[in-house]
């Protein structure tokens, strides 16, 4: 969408000069371009913006009143309500779904390709499962 | 329109302490900043911009964007925060309310003269009438535009105009001499 750029006579030229100051950037967007045509094709509006400048410059004196104090920020954090139910991260969900979908391939595979038991195998696990009566006896 | 607040605030409404915590970083200096300029008073600032989060808290689970910007919100709490103050010192007439104390520490000559104007300068800004206080504080120090400002403080452009014309007359008026000064007379000053 494009904004109706203003004309601009010396009525609204001090109209606005008088309410924003002299720096066109806090004008109204669609009065800026106009604004600056204008006080460039009118040498006498110089005056008013110097004067416009000279209070600008006054109230620049206290824009800079610091960060607020760190014992502010943390007072603020620390009443952050913790009790709600958290918002369930969607990329956790995904990951989580991956997870589950990676395990079941995985585990399927994995029997596939697994050899079948032996013999030797089912000796094996029955020699390793328990320690034997004996040894506790020994 | 597009409310950059938007996805936080949801969010935080939802539970989530870094969505709210990002709020509170992108959002508390200028809510200190602009109770700071109403009320002439850091301290209060501070528990105003505190109410303000804590109102965060309550109202984001409800919060409905499409609206109004979160932003603009935020500011006119802090605003009515602000009146509600400002109308409780007046009932109280507390003549030394909000009125920054002079450091009488000693200090070096530019220093001391720069905090004297700026004293001076914060003393003409708590003068002004509330409304017109509030405009400069919104679009000459927050650096709103004209829209965000007239839709915070519930008027039309042309009636943030009004206000901004005679806040900046009053001020001009109060803080002739410091204009002056800052211009080239402070060279002629012994």
């Amino acid at each position: 969408m494009t904004r109706k750029e203003e004309t601009m006579d010396r009525e609204r030229f001090v109209a606005l000069l008088d309410a924003y100051g002299a720096d066109f950037r806090r004008w109204p967007a669609e009065a800026r371009a106009a604004a600056a045509a204008f006080a460039a094709q009118n040498a006498d509006v110089e005056a008013l913006l110097a004067e416009a400048r000279g209070l600008d410059a006054v109230l620049g004196l206290v824009r800079d009143q610091g960060a607020p104090s760190g014992e502010l920020t943390a007072r603020i954090l620390s009443r952050i309500p913790r009790t709600q139910r958290p918002a369930f991260d969607r990329r956790a969900l995904f990951a989580l779904a991956a997870c589950a979908v990676f395990g079941v391939v995985l585990g399927y595979g994995g029997g596939l390709l697994a050899p079948t038991p032996t013999e030797d195998d089912v000796y094996f696990s029955m020699a390793f499962e328990a320690p034997s009566a004996f040894e506790d006896e020994g | 329109m597009i409310d950059p607040d938007e996805d936080l605030v949801r969010s935080a409404g939802a539970g989530d302490a870094r969505a709210a915590e990002a709020l509170v970083r992108r959002h508390l200096t200028k809510m200190v900043g602009v109770a700071r300029r109403m009320l002439n008073d850091g301290a209060e600032a501070e528990d105003v911009a505190q109410e303000v989060f804590l109102r965060v808290w309550r109202e984001a689970p409800r919060w409905k964007p499409g609206q109004a910007k979160f932003e603009t919100w935020m500011h006119r709490v802090a605003l009515n925060l602000c009146y509600d103050r400002l109308r409780r010192r007046r009932e109280k007439t507390d003549p030394d309310a909000g009125v920054m104390v002079a450091d009488s520490r000693p200090l070096a000559s530019d220093e001391w003269l720069a905090r004297q104007r700026a004293a001076k300068v914060q003393g003409a800004l708590a003068a002004l009438p509330e409304r017109q206080r509030a405009a400069i504080a919104l679009v000459h120090f927050d650096e709103m535009s004209n829209i965000a400002a007239a839709e915070i403080l519930g008027i039309s452009v042309e009636a943030l105009e009004s206000l901004l014309s005679r806040g900046r007359r009053a001020l001009k008026a109060a803080l002739a001499d410091v204009a002056h000064d800052l211009m080239g007379g402070a060279e002629r000053a012994p």
